[in-house]
């Protein structure tokens, strides 16, 4: 080894540094404290009653039970909760990712008078409160009759979602060669051929990556839902959520139980997705198109 | 092909602005909701919030809670991805995945969780503070009733869930700083912190700045999690503009004309304060 590192002497020698035993323990400390909260939902959801309401917290179940979960599906209506919020969500993205995908596409391969102007408008009405859409929603759907409706709280959901999906979506339309749009312009492909064969394609990371942002951003509201919705059997999941109330000896309390169960069934589907575009967006950057 | 999206827009945005600024120089109440029946009262609801201290304690509330998350989650954001570079593989992965875990996680079950870890008499956190016995017996503690608690409550809630998003990105600009150049730093014998003060941070600049344009959006916008954790109590001690907003325009008679005038109010001070990131976003917007 001695032999190999004198001889090494074209090669920079790299100062090696020691193992950093601080930068770890900090960084350990860091982990504990940011899992415990998703820990401790988790570990709320398996324990029966007692351990749950316990004065001296229990750090693991010591009779790990379904029981929570068990009660969360069957008591109440997760069911038609359930039901609400994947019809709602789905609405809302997919109207918004095909009013996106459209509109990005103009946005980005055409060139007309106002494009800059209607750039400069998409972010600006991304910035607007939820709160100050939420108020004249509300009166536009009461005049409308679509307060109430899962129609009115799709289109409360693709007015928060769209802006955003449409300049996600341009973003990956810029990162596609023009070149080969006149490619397939030379081999005789119509406008919609082009858009239809040729772009939509390559920009395919980029629809999944923006509907995965919408769906996050729908899945997650609770204001709208519970502002719009009057009707219970129209609740969502995180409406439902924030409701677990149980009667405990003659008291009204919450049922943290049956509720960090809920919550850790509710998160599932996000953190799922979010893994998925985790891999799409890197993969989908670098597998560009066009070579040589 | 805008068409359809313009069209959507004008229905679902366009329109409905109009209305709130319409609905804000109006008495538009619950008894409006019923009858139909408004009566146009000029800029009278503007005069009414602008004298109103509740309006102005909201926007103070609003600009120091937005600054004071800011501070927190870039100083350990900016913290922890400095830590990564110097971590070893195998913590760096694991450092990555919690953070990343975390960043997934919805605010809608992550507030709730937190109510539930920082409840009174059966919570985590009281009980973990009580064994320090720094501050005697805290079992019983109720976060959500005390002003300063409540807001140190929804503080760490806040900042626990977009650091993730502020240190993987500062990472990945960190990652991007050349090495010749804090070796060379290095060798001229500079210090770890002037390494990070003189080569490190004008490279990340681009991306903090961005960060906290971001941050102050959010933060500004901030709802869910404030509503709830405290519902803006106690006693309105954690209401800000949104919170302040909704509970006009939603509860009591539903004083929606008062409360769109607030709307109002607080979407103009918030697009003044972005006007720098919008500008800043079309200049960097390749070829708009």
């Amino acid at each position: 080894m001695t032999t190999a590192r004198d001889t090494a002497i074209s090669r920079p020698r790299r100062r090696r540094r020691p193992f950093p035993v601080v930068s770890s323990l900090i960084a350990v400390l860091f982990c504990i404290v940011w899992a415990f909260p998703i820990y401790w939902m988790i570990n709320t959801a398996f324990k029966p009653r007692q351990e749950v309401l316990s004065s001296t917290p229990h750090f693991i179940p010591e009779n790990p039970t379904f029981d929570n979960f068990v009660t969360a599906i069957t008591k109440g209506h997760f069911f038609v909760y359930l039901q609400n919020s994947v019809l709602v969500v789905t609405g809302a993205v997919v109207l918004a990712i095909v009013l996106g995908l459209f509109a990005a596409a103009a946005l980005s391969r055409f060139r007309f008078r106002g494009r800059r102007t209607i750039l400069i408008l998409i972010l600006i009405v991304q910035m607007i409160p939820g709160t100050a859409l939420l108020i004249p929603q509300f009166l536009v759907f009461n005049a409308t009759g679509l307060l109430g409706t899962y129609w009115g709280l799709i289109l409360a959901y693709v007015a928060s979602v769209l802006p955003f999906s449409i300049w996600v979506m341009r973003g990956f339309f810029l990162a596609i060669p023009i070149e080969l749009d006149e490619a397939a312009r030379i081999d005789g492909a119509s406008t919609w051929q082009v858009l239809t064969r040729v772009l939509f394609p390559l920009v395919m990371p980029g629809i999944v990556a923006s509907s995965v942002f919408a769906f996050i951003a729908a899945w997650n509201d609770y204001i709208f839902a519970f502002t719009f919705m009057k009707d219970q059997a129209h609740y969502t999941l995180p409406v439902w959520l924030n409701s677990f109330t149980v009667i405990i000896a003659g008291e009204i309390g919450t049922d943290y139980g049956g509720q960090m169960a809920a919550a850790t069934m509710f998160a599932i589907p996000v953190v799922v997705f979010f893994m998925i575009i985790q891999r799409n967006l890197i993969t989908g950057m670098s597998a560009g198109a066009v070579k040589g | 092909m805008l068409t359809p999206a313009s069209l959507m827009i004008l229905f679902v945005m366009a329109v409905p602005i109009g209305f709130l600024i319409f609905a804000s120089v109006t008495n538009y109440n619950q008894r409006t909701l019923f009858t139909g029946a408004f009566d146009f009262v000029g800029l009278q609801q503007y005069g009414a919030i602008l004298t109103s201290p509740d309006f102005w304690w909201a926007l103070v509330r609003t600009i120091v809670f937005t600054v004071a998350l800011l501070i927190g989650t870039v100083l350990i954001g900016a913290g922890m991805a400095h830590l990564m570079t110097s971590l070893p593989v195998a913590l760096r992965h694991v450092v990555t995945v919690v953070l990343v875990l975390t960043w997934a996680m919805p605010n809608v079950a992550t507030s709730l969780v937190w109510s539930w870890l920082f409840q009174p008499q059966y919570g985590v956190i009281n009980w973990l503070i009580s064994q320090t016995g720094i501050f005697g017996d805290t079992t019983s503690v109720n976060w959500a009733a005390d002003p300063t608690l409540a807001w140190a409550c929804v503080w760490l809630l806040v900042v626990w869930g977009s650091v993730p998003f502020t240190a993987l990105t500062l990472y990945a600009a960190e990652t991007q700083v050349s090495h010749d150049l804090k070796e060379a730093a290095r060798l001229d014998g500079a210090s770890e912190s002037a390494v990070y003060r003189v080569v490190i941070l004008p490279a990340i600049a681009p991306t903090l700045l961005l960060i906290t344009m971001l941050s102050i959006i959010w933060n500004f916008n901030l709802f869910n999690q404030i509503w709830l954790v405290t519902k803006g109590g106690p006693d309105g001690a954690t209401s800000t503009l949104g919170v302040f907003t909704y509970t006009t325009a939603f509860s009591g008679n539903l004083q929606i004309g008062a409360g769109s005038a607030i709307a109002v109010a607080s979407t103009i001070i918030l697009l003044a304060l972005s006007a720098l990131y919008i500008r800043m976003l079309v200049r960097s917007g390749e070829d708009l």
